[in-house]
């Protein structure tokens, strides 16, 4: 195929994996508040647990040396990677969510992710240490007869699939009571325990859900990149993913696959066009350093992202449906606005400015 | 070679890692202390420093020890600049810890990456002399590592000195035991955090050039790099006590450095990260406990 | 003692008054704390207090600054852990219990300074209030079955109907975060409401609010009690709205109960008066 389509559609398949990834993440960050700076360790579980699994066994004599190799299909080697990782979530979450509070559970998750990195590295045996793996087994390859072309648009069609599911699967969430109670644990833990919520039970399964997500993308990535080893998922790649999130909104869906649009995918090809001096990794600093200015400004002046989180109103709908039951008030116990508007300024409004979803100061 | 004879000779090392490790230590359990939330951008102060005493040692041609000198006013100012303009007007709302950190890492990315930028990714070295090793008992030093190990002694008694007796130190003792009280007290917080910016900043220089000469050459992430070693101690010693961190960077840096007489040497650093992670876990608020804060 | 008692009935109607509640049975009473204590450091904050909340009453609490009031209600709400001591919320020993489970049994507080869950609206704020959502579960409340949907209705009524007692219905679809003061600590107790609790700690409720509204207030919290059969324990530094409002008033003092009974009895009492420095 012509080389500008081929470019779009490498552009359009990583745009889909990363917004399979960016929405994942959101749900431990933009529900929950979590901070989790491990995520990319979870993507790199999710593919590797994957990749392995359909992999034929490991030959040493050619000099890679893995374990597994099991030469599963695709459905159920997805499915385990996703599982994978979200076991190591798991693990993580039960050793460390409930001990500390959230920027030091940060710096665990660095940690563990480094911890990680370099056990993959140097233990050989396990992913074929720093030169990693490659020649996976494509999807449903020559299930359809597809030539090379054909099949590219294929599986872009198999992570936009994906991506569908993902997406509609952390809406729904949202909108439940287990999403709001996800969002009330954000807001304020003190007050989610008094109403009642097992903060911990809830953190950990957003954080375990996050992860499941994490690797099903994950293992979508190593499969579409063929060749995937620890350089591949250094912190800094959740850094990106994690800009991503927030310059494009957190708490939002759309907003989530729109930052894993922007960030990653425009990025990474507007810097194609700089003028190349220096080695590649010249070029990699300046996307990183526009990563660091973008950070600090979206948190200075739009911390919500570019697509702020959708305010809930009561339907006219819902209201109209409820509305012959509602009583009036009972008597004597009317609190009249003149009531209210005179304290106004007593009591100190606690934390930040309000603000509404637009970002304007109120 | 008995293995006693090794494992002095690993603890020798240890000792001169915890002595860099230290002055880091100290700077960064300081600036938490007082501000109270986690800088991701410490290590790459210490990269900072490092290639201020680079440019000083080999582009000016001048002696390394004039670069180390500059490199500590250099840091501590740029510290205290990135507070100024960047990390106040958070703060200054009353922004949490966790969006501090995230600022913090943009901090970092861009100031790690602006040196990467300028300097290349290629390993870069001082000029200077190291002395040859001499045998002290059981162990293997040259004159320069004993001169990081006093450098560090030094600068722990300096700190302690400006702690315990100056009316700084003790006010801001006071801002990191109780923010609130020190604030009533009448002491002008706003000069105490400037005050601690400045001295995490000249530590953290002074720690990135010492390390510096103790691994003869470096890239841009060598601080980055050090970093969660750097925490690791800061956090097994107590975040906000200084001597604790002083204590829990010997402890990291001798059980890093005699790590490899039982396992491979490549796992040096998952030594360090695996201290930070028991230590989170089990005793968030470290060896001494001053604010349990975790 | 310790051993759990059958849940009696709430009572409604008229509650006790009296100054003595240790010769009442005990599905009487709703809480009952025994010798709790919690040291920080050195200080005892807490030293040794034991009190009883009678069940349907509206108690008080109060004492100097410092007596431990605050201490005492985190001990009981369980956000903070009692060194040692018993308390007995509906005969069963809450003392360990995780604040979440503690509110689920039905004891929920409000807080001093306000808090409130800013980025959600007040509508949402109180919806996520009630302790039983079966959508709360991630199955359920991911698959939408019908039972869900019809108790989110259910307590969007509620949700609504409470806003138009407080007045704050027009506000239900703004920022809980954008809420003057005033709105807050309506929002709050109309939040703990939603809860459906037996006892209902306010840390508070009256300060800082202008007379006016503070006197509503109180006739709201005669009502609840009145009508819904909550059980109020209020920590309040205004003896006035002490005096209005409370059927008993418990007094704590350098970390331990000094007397419990009627306004009038405590202002005879020379320890009370003591302990204020002439002031009540």
């Amino acid at each position: 195929m012509p080389t500008i389509v081929f470019y779009l559609l490498t552009l359009a398949v990583f745009g889909a994996i990363y917004g399979t990834l960016a929405m994942g993440l959101n749900i431990q960050w933009g529900y929950t508040g979590i901070l989790d700076f491990m995520y990319i360790a979870f993507v790199a579980l999710g593919g590797y647990v994957t990749s392995l699994l359909m992999l034929p066994p490991s030959q040493p004599a050619l000099g890679e040396t893995y374990v597994l190799g099991l030469n599963w299909p695709f459905i159920p080697a997805i499915i385990v990677g996703g599982l994978a990782a979200a076991l190591l979530a798991l693990i993580v979450g039960l050793l460390a969510l409930n001990r500390l509070r959230s920027d030091y559970f940060a710096i665990v998750t660095v940690a563990a992710s480094l911890v990680l990195y370099t056990i993959a590295g140097n233990d050989t045996p396990l992913v074929n240490g720093w030169d990693g793996i490659s020649g996976i087994p494509q999807p449903f390859q020559g299930a359809f007869n597809l030539d090379a072309n054909g099949y590219g648009f294929f599986f872009f069609g198999l992570c936009l699939v994906i991506l569908l599911i993902v997406y509609i699967f952390s809406e729904r969430l949202y909108r439940s009571p287990f999403g709001r109670a996800l969002r009330s644990v954000r807001e304020d833990e003190m007050v989610a325990q008094g109403l009642g919520k097992n903060v911990f039970s809830l953190r950990l399964k957003a954080f375990v859900i996050g992860a499941f997500i994490a690797g099903i993308g994950g293992s979508l990535l190593v499969i579409y990149v063929d060749a995937f080893n620890p350089s591949a998922w250094t912190t800094g790649e959740t850094f990106f993913l994690w800009a991503a999130l927030l310059l494009g909104g957190s708490a939002n869906n759309r907003g989530a696959m729109l930052g894993a649009l922007i960030v990653p995918v425009l990025f990474a090809e507007i810097t194609r066009f700089l003028p190349t001096f220096g080695s590649p990794q010249v070029v990699d600093a300046f996307r990183y350093i526009a990563i660091g200015v973008l950070l600090i400004l979206t948190v200075r002046f739009r911390p919500q992202g570019i697509i702020a989180e959708k305010r809930f109103r009561v339907r006219k709908s819902k209201l109209q449906k409820l509305q012959p039951a509602l009583a009036g008030a009972s008597p004597g116990v009317h609190i009249t606005d003149a009531d209210l508007e005179d304290d106004a300024g007593i009591l100190p409004a606690r934390g930040t400015p309000a603000q509404d979803e637009e970002g304007r100061t109120l | 070679m008995t293995l006693l004879h090794n494992l002095l000779l690993y603890f020798g090392f240890g000792i001169i890692t915890a002595s860099i490790l230290s002055i880091a230590a100290v700077g960064l359990s300081l600036q938490f202390g007082i501000t109270n939330y986690i800088n991701f951008a410490y290590g790459d102060l210490l990269t900072f420093g490092v290639y201020t005493a680079f440019v000083v040692n080999q582009k000016m041609g001048l002696n390394i020890w004039i670069g180390l000198v500059v490199a500590v006013i250099l840091t501590a100012v740029l510290a205290w600049l990135i507070n100024l303009f960047i990390l106040r007007p958070f703060t200054d709302r009353g922004t949490s810890p966790i969006i501090m950190l995230v600022v913090t890492l943009g901090i970092s990315l861009i100031l790690q990456n602006v040196i990467l930028a300028v300097f290349s990714e290629q390993f870069q070295n001082y000029t200077m002399n190291t002395g040859s090793p001499l045998s002290i008992g059981p162990f293997l030093f040259t004159p320069l590592q004993l001169g990081i190990i006093g450098l560090a002694v030094a600068t722990m008694l300096a700190v302690h000195v400006l702690l315990r007796y100056t009316r700084l130190g003790k006010a801001m003792r006071a801002v990191s035991d109780s923010p609130e009280l020190a604030r009533v007290s009448g002491i002008n917080t706003r000069l105490i955090v400037n005050a601690v910016w400045l001295m995490a900043g000249g530590l953290a220089g002074l720690s990135g050039v010492v390390l510096a000469f103790n691994v003869a050459s470096f890239t841009p992430t060598v601080g980055f790099g050090f970093l969660f070693v750097i925490f690791a101690a800061v956090i097994l010693g107590g975040i906000g006590s200084p001597y604790g961190a002083i204590a829990g960077a010997l402890v990291v840096g001798v059980a890093t450095e005699m790590s490899p007489a039982f396992i491979s040497s490549e796992y040096k650093d998952a030594v360090a990260f695996a201290i930070l992670i028991i230590a989170l876990l089990i005793r968030p608020q470290g060896i001494f406990a001053s604010r349990g804060r975790a | 003692m310790s051993s759990e008692t059958p849940m009696s009935q709430p009572s409604t109607g008229t509650t006790a008054r009296g100054a003595t509640v240790t010769a009442q049975p005990a599905n009487k009473i709703i809480l009952d704390t025994r010798n709790m204590m919690k040291s920080f450091g050195g200080l005892r904050a807490v030293d040794d207090c034991s009190f009883t909340v009678a069940r349907g009453s509206i108690t008080g609490l109060i004492g100097p600054n410092g007596a431990g009031k605050s201490t005492a209600a985190n001990m009981i709400t369980g956000f903070i852990r009692a060194d040692s001591g018993n308390i007995m919320f509906d005969g069963k020993d809450i003392a360990r219990m995780p604040v979440h489970t503690i509110a689920r049994r039905g004891l929920t507080r409000t807080f001093q300074i306000t808090r409130e869950l800013e980025r959600m609206t007040v509508t949402e704020n109180l919806m996520a209030a009630p302790h039983d959502q079966l959508g709360e579960s991630f199955w359920l409340g991911l698959l939408d079955l019908p039972a869900v949907r019809r108790q989110e209705d259910e307590f969007l009524q509620r949700a609504l109907q409470l806003l138009q007692d407080f007045d704050l219905y027009h506000l239900r679809d703004e920022y809980a975060g954008n809420l003057s003061g005033g709105q807050r600590r309506l929002l709050e107790l109309a939040r703990v409401v939603m809860t459906k609790p037996k006892l209902l700690l306010l840390d508070e409720p009256f300060a800082g609010i202008n007379p006016v509204l503070a006197s509503r207030l109180s006739d709201y919290i005669k009502v609840l009690c009145r009508e819904k059969g909550i059980t109020f324990l209020i920590i309040e530094h205004n003896l006035a709205m002490v005096e209005r409002l409370c059927h008993t008033v418990i007094v704590m003092a350098l970390g331990r109960t000094i007397a419990e009974g009627t306004m009038a009895e405590l202002r005879q009492n020379p320890a009370v008066v003591d302990a204020y420095l002439g002031e009540g």
